[in-house]
């Protein structure tokens, strides 16, 4: 009984870390990119307070289905959040073990379906096209986040994720050429996986006007932008326990968080400086390009079945 | 080649179609043809003497000769002539041959004087209309002179919607406009889309047409219109300022103090300073680098600061007068205009570096939206659209006015013709603009800044000009009048004929690349419907409907 209450307040310690420090790494991008670009830029805490606004204003309902819209907004948000509740920090199992890398891949894929929910229940042109270019993206994408697990499960034999999600990567039999491999592969998509410029086409601002988005406000939009910045956090995390698990599998609880964040926070600037210094891809030059580390991947994949 | 050279070679061919010929200076041609030639002197003109087609315009005469007025202007770029070829029509249902079917860029032009003139022109492709709004009622010429300025026709229903044509069968209709986040002016493209692809398109604008040439010639007076003319564009305003006084001193033959030419050289090339870099900063933006766009939007404010301690104002310098201009160019401001060129150089140089070594910028920009020469040639295309496809024009050169002759600059023209080399074309101009105020601050004689004009300006004279503007040839003609005002002044911004090619570049290409496409002209809707006003206390709090914003504007 002890042990299920413990489990059950982990996972909600991670839901409340990555719903507290989301908007502060998002503060951290603006204010960096203010920086590359010769800017004074917002306060770093101004996400918090844009949630706050967001949250506080009128729920207009504008679309075709606002049911759908609704269930959409918050499906978006409550997904990435059970996402959070699992993650194993600093390789500690979360709900006594019982969760596994299958159930994050549908997670994940779940959090990009409700974009598309999104999209479809507004019903604009512009959302309409925004869906259609998110869908071409997830079915490239979305496996190659599989695949890293995957070669994660091969190495260590069990779908556990505390098990993958500590450096599993690197723990094949011979020397980790698809470890190393996929880290090549994870860092060049990683702006895809947070929709970031380059790569962030699904909402290009100045070709589809924010496309899914379009027709939503106010507390809505709020859930959609949380989401968003809980996505980065999420996917900095994954990034950082599967291939730079370094220094968080022993030390206390606390260390273990402070190092993780530490880690989350590098990879964030990386995306920032990435995103300041590149003009947004066309949507085919993108599918071009998932496709080729979609090809990377299953070769990395392949030397994984083999040992490597 | 001068004048009347090419005005000879006209006469070779046609010399019974010619009734009256004018040669005010060596590079201005005025040839009067019968209306039933017009179109052969046309096809002459544009085909067989290769130049290039600028503008049609059309004019109420009736109160002088009884009749209209329709002139065809081309320019002769490397014999550096100006010429028009017009045609007097009865004043009862005038009826002029059209030559669209031979000069396809005359479409528009055609179809503005169909609509603000009731003149026909007969045998056009589709003459649809173009400039009136849709619930304005047939028969209503709003620039013929009984029609006074602030007429509202009986029957005007301020509701009508735009008849759009139907899509091709197998395209979805996506709207780009009547307002989109990229160009921030009122546009309406109805983009025919198959997939990702883009098929066809159908543009209405002059949504925010507010007669400005017809203020020109009922309400104005010569000395009024510089100011109402560089409000007709919130970023080459001086341009269409300098462009109209040229007219003018050019229909009455008056000459302007050359100190004056070099500050209006001067502040014309500011502009071009302000306007290249803002445009670049714009384009990186469309394409999603906003860490340039920020970057040049930087470097751009000290020529703003310029501006401001020369003529009081960032923009709308209020520069000319008719035989002259108002402002001065210290030695003061001359040394710290020389500071300011020398840092702008300086950063110009690292972001020019910047973006020709940024191979995600030339994967978005290289083979988007490719004109050719033959569609420079046909749409008439100006600027950075026709000399980044290989077309070597450039007013400044070809057709000097102000001090231009008098300074060194090469014409960057580059082969690509795609967004790409517009993007070259426009960043190196930007070191010819510092070369030549560098020149002009250096060269620049003492004297007088205004010419001394003795008494009215003479009547019934035409006069066109045409000003190098950061997009392309802004052209500009006026008819003399009484009054104090000219009887007929009409704009021709690059943006209006530059539009006219946008269909052809961006047929099947991806949609994706239709706002990078149509950025890259740089598109004016402002100028190309001359004149749109903001007011600020619309702003508030209060919605207003049309009707009542309609009663406002009327009521002063």
């Amino acid at each position: 009984m002890q042990n299920a209450l413990q489990n059950l307040f982990l996972s909600l310690v991670n839901v409340a870390v990555v719903l507290a420090v989301a908007p502060f790494f998002e503060g951290i991008i603006r204010k960096l990119t203010a920086m590359v670009q010769s800017r004074q830029g917002p306060p770093v805490a101004q996400p918090y307070f844009d949630l706050l606004k967001l949250l506080g204003k009128e729920d207009i309902e504008s679309g075709e289905s606002p049911a759908m819209q609704r269930f959409s907004s918050y499906l978006s948000l409550a997904t990435l959040l059970v996402v959070a509740a699992i993650l194993p920090v600093g390789g500690r199992a979360v709900l006594g073990g019982s969760v596994d890398c299958i159930l994050l891949i549908y997670l994940l894929t779940l959090s990009g379906i409700a974009t598309l929910l999104a999209g479809l229940a507004a019903g604009s042109t512009y959302s309409l096209m925004g869906m259609s270019r998110e869908m071409m993206c997830m079915m490239l994408l979305e496996p190659l986040f599989a695949v890293a697990l995957l070669i994660g499960a091969l190495h260590t034999g069990s779908l556990r994720l505390d098990a993958i999600l500590n450096g599993s990567v690197y723990s094949s039999a011979g020397f980790p050429f698809s470890g190393y491999l996929m880290l090549g592969v994870m860092l060049f998509s990683l702006q895809a996986f947070v929709g970031r410029l380059p790569f962030d086409v699904t909402e290009a601002e100045t070709e589809i006007m924010e496309g899914p988005l379009m027709e939503y406000s106010g507390p809505k939009l709020a859930m959609f932008k949380y989401a968003r910045m809980a996505k980065l956090v999420i996917y900095c995390f994954l990034l950082v326990a599967l291939f730079a698990p370094w220094g968080c599998g022993s030390g206390d609880y606390l260390m273990n968080w402070l190092l993780l964040l530490a880690k989350v926070a590098v990879v964030v600037v990386l995306v920032t400086v990435v995103a300041a210094t590149h003009a947004r891809y066309r949507i085919d030059q993108v599918i071009r390009y998932y496709g080729i580390l979609l090809g990377i991947s299953l070769l990395a994949l392949g030397l994984a079945v083999f040992g490597y | 080649m001068p004048a009347w050279k090419i005005l000879n070679r006209i006469k070779e061919r046609f010399a019974a179609a010619v009734e009256r010929t004018d040669v005010p200076a060596n590079n201005r041609l005025f040839v009067h043809v019968r209306p039933g030639d017009l179109r052969e002197v046309c096809r002459h003109v544009f085909r067989d003497m290769d130049a290039r087609y600028v503008i049609s315009i059309g004019w109420d005469d009736r109160p002088h000769s009884g009749g209209f007025v329709v002139s065809h202007h081309f320019s002769f770029d490397k014999a550096g002539v100006l010429c028009c070829v017009l045609v007097r029509l009865p004043g009862d249902h005038p009826k002029v041959d059209s030559v669209s079917e031979i000069i396809p860029g005359a479409n528009w032009a055609e179809r503005e004087f169909q609509d603000l003139l009731g003149i026909c022109p007969e045998g056009h492709p589709w003459p649809k209309r173009l400039v009136l709004p849709d619930g304005w009622p047939e028969g209503v010429h709003p620039l013929r002179k009984d029609v006074a300025w602030n007429h509202v026709p009986e029957g005007y229903n301020h509701d009508a919607e735009h008849r759009f044509e139907d899509p091709p069968p197998g395209c979805v209709v996506v709207p780009f406009g009547p307002f989109h986040p990229t160009l921030d002016e009122p546009e309406h493209f109805r983009l025919y889309v198959e997939g990702e692809f883009v098929r066809g398109c159908e543009y209405r604008g002059f949504m925010v047409h507010r007669g400005i040439e017809k203020l020109g010639d009922s309400v104005l007076t010569y000395n009024d219109i510089p100011m109402a003319a560089e409000r007709i564009c919130g970023i080459c305003g001086s341009v269409h300022n300098v462009a109209y006084a040229q007219a003018v001193e050019q229909a009455a033959a008056l000459g302007v103090p050359l100190r004056a030419e070099y500050v209006r050289t001067i502040m014309l090339e500011l502009e071009r300073l302000h306007s290249h870099l803002l445009w670049v900063g714009l384009a990186c933006h469309i394409v999603g680098f906003d860490t340039l766009f920020m970057q040049s939007f930087r470097i751009r404010e000290p020529v703003m600061w310029m501006a401001e301690k020369i003529s009081g104002n960032r923009k709308t310098y209020a520069l000319c007068v008719i035989g002259g201009v108002r402002w001065e160019i210290t030695h003061d401001l001359k040394d710290e205009m020389r500071a300011m060129l020398k840092t702008l150089e300086k950063e110009w140089l690292a972001v020019a570096g910047a973006v020709k070594g940024d191979r995600n910028l030339q994967k978005r920009t290289k083979g988007i939206g490719v004109t050719s020469k033959e569609l420079v040639k046909e749409m008439g295309l100006v600027g950075p659209i026709a000399r980044a496809a290989g077309v070597n024009i450039d007013c400044r050169r070809d057709l000097p006015y102000a001090a231009y002759d008098k300074v060194d600059f090469d014409v960057v023209v580059h082969e690509g013709g795609d967004v790409w080399s517009r993007v070259l074309v426009r960043v190196l101009e930007v070191f010819e603009s510092i070369r030549i105020i560098r020149q002009c601050l250096d060269r620049m004689p003492d004297g007088p800044l205004q010419a001394k004009l003795n008494g009215e300006l003479p009547v019934g004279r035409l006069g066109v000009s045409s000003v190098e503007a950061p997009r392309g040839e802004s052209h500009h003609m006026v008819v003399t009048g009484e009054n104090n005002r000219p009887r007929r002044w009409r704009v021709r911004a690059p943006t209006y004929q530059n539009l006219q090619g946008i269909p052809a570049m961006i047929k099947d290409q991806r949609l994706a690349d239709m706002t990078i496409s149509l950025g890259s002209i740089d598109p004016c809707f402002s100028c190309t419907d001359r004149v749109e006003t903001l007011d600020i206390r619309t702003g508030g709090s209060q919605v207003y409907t049309q009707t009542e914003l309609l009663q406002m504007t009327r009521q002063r």
